[in-house]
């Protein structure tokens, strides 16, 4: 175990290398880190312009859950994300030969290998609006909320990368499909707002086909107080769920690689 | 044979099914629906053993099998019948221990992170082989000094030259001391100098550590610079295994005479020296090449020295390359009567 977390490192630490040659890649970051929060502000100041209510949650608590978003956006694009972009593309290439013949697990190695450094701005980013909307809203938060949030934010993790490697593995059948990335991103605005919001046909559609109200509508209520044991059973239930049948599905992938060209 | 063989297939056998269409728009649409597949046959039941320390050669033109057969005992394919080990092992197990004892180093794919020199990437196949430091260094410098890479791993991998990353690949490949080599097409497209460099290294790590190697590679000169024996695969099944000169041997019915003429001879026009044998030169200086069969080729040479003044000639073996052309050029069913045959 100890030597996996040291391998962990040693693949950061090469990925963060890798990355700090490309400088303009942090000002990208920056700029497109406060832009988007500006407009996700100004949506919320419209709303609020017109009602002090939304699905029963206030402005305040719509901002820390835009704030959540944040963070879990800018995890998906810190680690998940580049490292499977990065295994399409070694699927494509038949570079992932040489990951399969190393002596260690090549699911692990395929999800820490790439490491976008610079995308961490969107996590603090996010912990800051989500520190600021808690001291506005007034009363802060319990010692028990903060521990199921904490928790449930890194069970969203577990699930939004599982959910990743598994639309990622159907490359092994397809060879080429980067645009299936797409799939999740574009569901994953969604996230923007409580799935609460939504008709019962997309909320379901938005808690198990693609998992965004585990990854931020579910921590943001955490937060707030506004979860319920059932609930998180169900997130951890969901966790174990999704991270199994990723390994699953990865392993049967694994089988049918055959690599590009004979 | 008293040896336990590092590497055994027996009956190996892979067949890929693959998606078919005709062309057009109306296949394609079809082909979303419902996809046609068929198979191919890619290794048709091979079976070879590779004693420890030996260097072979396995040639077979482009989709005879070769690499499919590499993949097969690295542990990525599985195979559809027969069975293979390699160090104990089957290989597609992809058992750990397995895994730290070979290598897989391919010619026109590379492992080596782009941007960063080829040093920092070395430290991550440490990791994950989980290489003792001590034993690391001391692994990592004897390559560096093999293969000349002292300037070269400082630099970021992408500001070198196609034969020094190659060159740093391999070296990336070793690290861990394996003990079978698996290189599929190292000297790809590296011109003639650093083909011979490497060629040398192969050769040098292998006496050392007596690392087994299989190889392939388009350049003969490759095979002929190491591999005493070589095997040829052709249309998925196994067509030679043997002795380089053997091969020769078997498979080239002709030699080559050159010679050189003391004066001009106005008589001897095409068609005259057609007589001896068949002219391979290109016309323009005084040395006149013939091919001619290989039985008969000290008659015709006895001949060529009765009948012409001839102040030089030379009889030559049919250059490899041009052997394992003509074995290549045979179709399917001549290959399947020679071999009845022999």
């Amino acid at each position: 175990m100890r030597d996996r977390i040291a391998l962990v490192g040693t693949y950061m630490r090469l990925a963060v290398l890798n990355e700090l040659q490309y400088r303009a890649n942090f000002w990208g970051s920056l700029l497109e880190g406060f832009l988007g929060l500006a407009v996700a502000l100004g949506s919320l100041a419209v709303i609020f312009g017109h009602t002090d209510n939304l699905a029963g949650w206030s402005a305040m608590e719509l901002l820390a859950l835009v704030g959540i978003y944040y963070i879990m956006s800018g995890y998906i694009q810190t680690f998940v994300q580049p490292s499977m972009e990065r295994l399409l593309r070694d699927v494509h290439k038949g570079t992932l030969d040489f990951t399969l013949t190393k002596p260690e697990d090549a699911q692990l190695l395929v999800s820490v290998r790439a490491f976008a450094v610079w995308n961490l701005i969107y996590v603090l980013l996010g912990i800051a609006v989500v520190v600021f909307a808690l001291a506005r809203a007034g009363d802060a938060p319990s010692t028990g909320q903060i521990v199921a949030f904490v928790v449930t934010l890194l069970l969203g993790g577990v699930i939004v990368y599982s959910f990743w490697l598994m639309l990622a593995t159907i490359a092994f059948w397809y060879i080429k499909i980067e645009n299936i990335l797409v799939i999740f991103q574009s569901m994953y605005e969604a996230g923007r707002w409580p799935v609460g919001i939504y008709p019962p046909v997309l909320r379901l559609m938005l808690t198990f086909l693609v998992p965004v109200a585990f990854a931020v509508t579910v921590p943001a209520s955490a937060l707030v107080g506004r979860v319920s044991g059932a609930a998180l059973a169900g997130t951890l239930l969901a966790a174990l769920g999704f991270f199994v049948a990723a390994r699953l599905f990865w392993r049967r992938g694994v089988r049918a690689y055959a690599g590009a060209s004979a | 044979m008293s040896i336990e063989p590092v590497i055994t297939l027996n009956n190996l056998r892979k067949v890929y099914t693959v998606p078919v269409r005709e062309g057009g728009l109306r296949a394609a649409a079809r082909s979303l629906i419902a996809r046609e597949t068929r198979d191919i046959v890619a290794v048709n039941g091979v079976s070879f053993t590779v004693a420890p320390g030996e260097i072979v050669g396995f040639l077979g033109p482009n989709g005879a099998g070769k690499t499919t057969t590499l993949k097969m005992l690295a542990g990525l394919l599985h195979p559809s019948d027969g069975s293979a080990r390699v160090l104990g092992y089957e290989p597609w197990q992809r058992n750990h221990d397995f895994l730290r004892g070979i290598t897989l180093v391919m010619g026109n794919r590379n492992q080596l992170a782009w941007d960063i020199p080829a040093l920092d990437s070395f430290d991550l196949n440490r990791a994950v082989y989980r290489v003792p430091r001590a034993q690391y260094m001391r692994t990592r410098d004897e390559l560096i000094e093999m293969l000349d890479l002292s300037t070269l791993v400082n630099q970021p991998v992408r500001n070198l030259s196609l034969g020094e990353r190659m060159k740093c690949e391999i070296a990336a490949s070793l690290l861990h001391s394996p003990s079978v080599l698996f290189l599929d097409e190292p000297t790809l497209g590296l011109d003639v100098t650093m083909q011979r460099r490497i060629r040398a290294f192969v050769r040098a790590y292998s006496q050392q550590y007596g690392a087994t190697v299989l190889l392939t590679s388009h350049y003969m000169a490759d095979v002929e610079a190491l591999c005493k024996r070589v095997i040829v695969i052709h249309h998925g099944a196994l067509l030679f295994d043997g002795d380089l000169t053997a091969l020769v041997d078997r498979f080239s019915s002709s030699k080559t005479i050159s010679l050189q003429l003391g004066e001009a001879v106005p008589h001897m026009d095409q068609a005259a020296w057609a007589a001896f044998g068949e002219r391979i030169d290109d016309g323009e200086d005084s040395l006149i090449r013939l091919r001619v069969p290989k039985a008969q080729c000290a008659a015709i040479t006895g001949r060529l020295l009765a009948t012409l003044p001839i102040s030089d000639l030379t009889v030559e073996e049919t250059p490899i390359d041009q052997v394992i052309e003509e074995v290549f050029a045979q179709p399917q069913t001549d290959i399947a009567t020679q071999e009845a045959r022999t």
